[in-house]
């Protein structure tokens, strides 16, 4: 996809801290010295970043001893001279952190290929989901079916497109005669929709009553007398 | 608003630049270039309000892709179910 094509835009939020030059050059410096503070800084800065990228592509599992991991192969890295340039950290970071991802799940194929049951000759499963995780999942689900069952038949294969199909936003505004505005609207339209349901069902679950209906005052009091 | 190019010249070095919404979603349904994908990433190795932003995205984008895969399944199977009645 071509990238001026893309709806690729910053969003300036109201609570954003303003801009702070990152001293990457002194912070590698200090690593590079083996000054102690260079790696408590690289900790601080991206241990939170390190950490969602590996959950994000890993899942959960052993989550502390491969960011660790990770954290002494950009170190050793640095120390050893591989990042010439300072001011592309966050790149290098990246691409460790990368590598690192593309290993484990190389090593995770292996071992599955070799963990056969010699009884039946099955796979086995290497994990379990967390029974917390499943059952926000599954809610999650539930509201997803309910925000496509209600939508006009249109719309549902407009989000079928984009979301199984995994259609690009033009070829869906294409072959079925939308304009990009339209399109986004149906999105959006859907997510709104989720969250509201997601919402009300939060808020009953805290013990919050719905709104009662607005009784009509007339038919009550005929029905009074 | 930044314009993409300034945005992907900007985005690596600041985190005073957020993710807008479409954005977010399209890199959780990975339909972004890699070149643009590189950019997000750098970016959410520092900036917290777009991990969440990123995670609340994923989460909602599983959930879609397993509902429209439940229904398109039930859809297939109320046509077949159509199709046999029609022939037998």
């Amino acid at each position: 996809m071509n990238p001026s094509t893309l709806a690729v835009n910053s969003v300036p939020h109201s609570e954003a801290p303003s801009e702070t030059p990152q001293p990457w050059a002194s912070m590698v410096e200090r690593i590079r010295a083996g000054d102690p503070s260079g790696m408590e800084e690289l900790y601080g800065v991206f241990t939170t970043g390190i950490r969602f990228y590996l959950c994000r592509q890993l899942g959960p599992q052993d989550l502390d001893d491969k960011v660790h991991d990770a954290f002494l192969t950009i170190a050793q890295s640095i120390r050893r001279g591989d990042l010439r340039e300072p001011e592309r950290l966050m790149g290098y970071v990246r691409t460790i952190i990368r590598r690192q991802v593309a290993s484990y799940i190389g090593a995770a194929v292996e071992a599955r290929r070799n963990w056969v049951d010699p009884e039946h000759g099955a796979v086995l499963r290497d994990r379990q989901p967390d029974p917390e995780r499943k059952a926000i999942d599954q809610q999650n689900l539930d509201l997803a079916m309910r925000v496509l069952n209600t939508l006009p038949r249109r719309d549902r294969e407009v989000l079928m497109r984009f979301y199984l199909q995994e259609q690009s936003p033009r070829q869906i505004c294409r072959d079925m005669g939308l304009t990009q505005t339209q399109f986004r609207l149906t999105k959006s339209r859907a997510k709104s929709r989720f969250t509201e349901l997601g919402q009300a069902r939060f808020a009953r679950r805290l013990g919050f009553k719905p709104p009662a209906p607005v009784r009509n005052v007339d038919s009550a009091s005929a029905k009074a007398s | 608003m930044a314009s993409t190019a300034q945005w992907l010249s900007g985005m690596a070095r600041t985190v005073d630049q957020h993710l807008d919404e479409e954005t977010t979603e399209n890199y959780s349904v990975g339909n972004l270039s890699a070149r643009t994908v590189a950019q997000i990433e750098k970016h959410l190795l520092i900036c917290q309000p777009c991990r969440q932003s990123v995670a609340a995205s994923d989460a909602y984008v599983a959930s879609m892709r397993q509902a429209a895969a439940n229904l398109r399944k039930a859809e297939r199977k109320a046509k077949r179910k159509v199709e046999r009645r029609a022939g037998g």
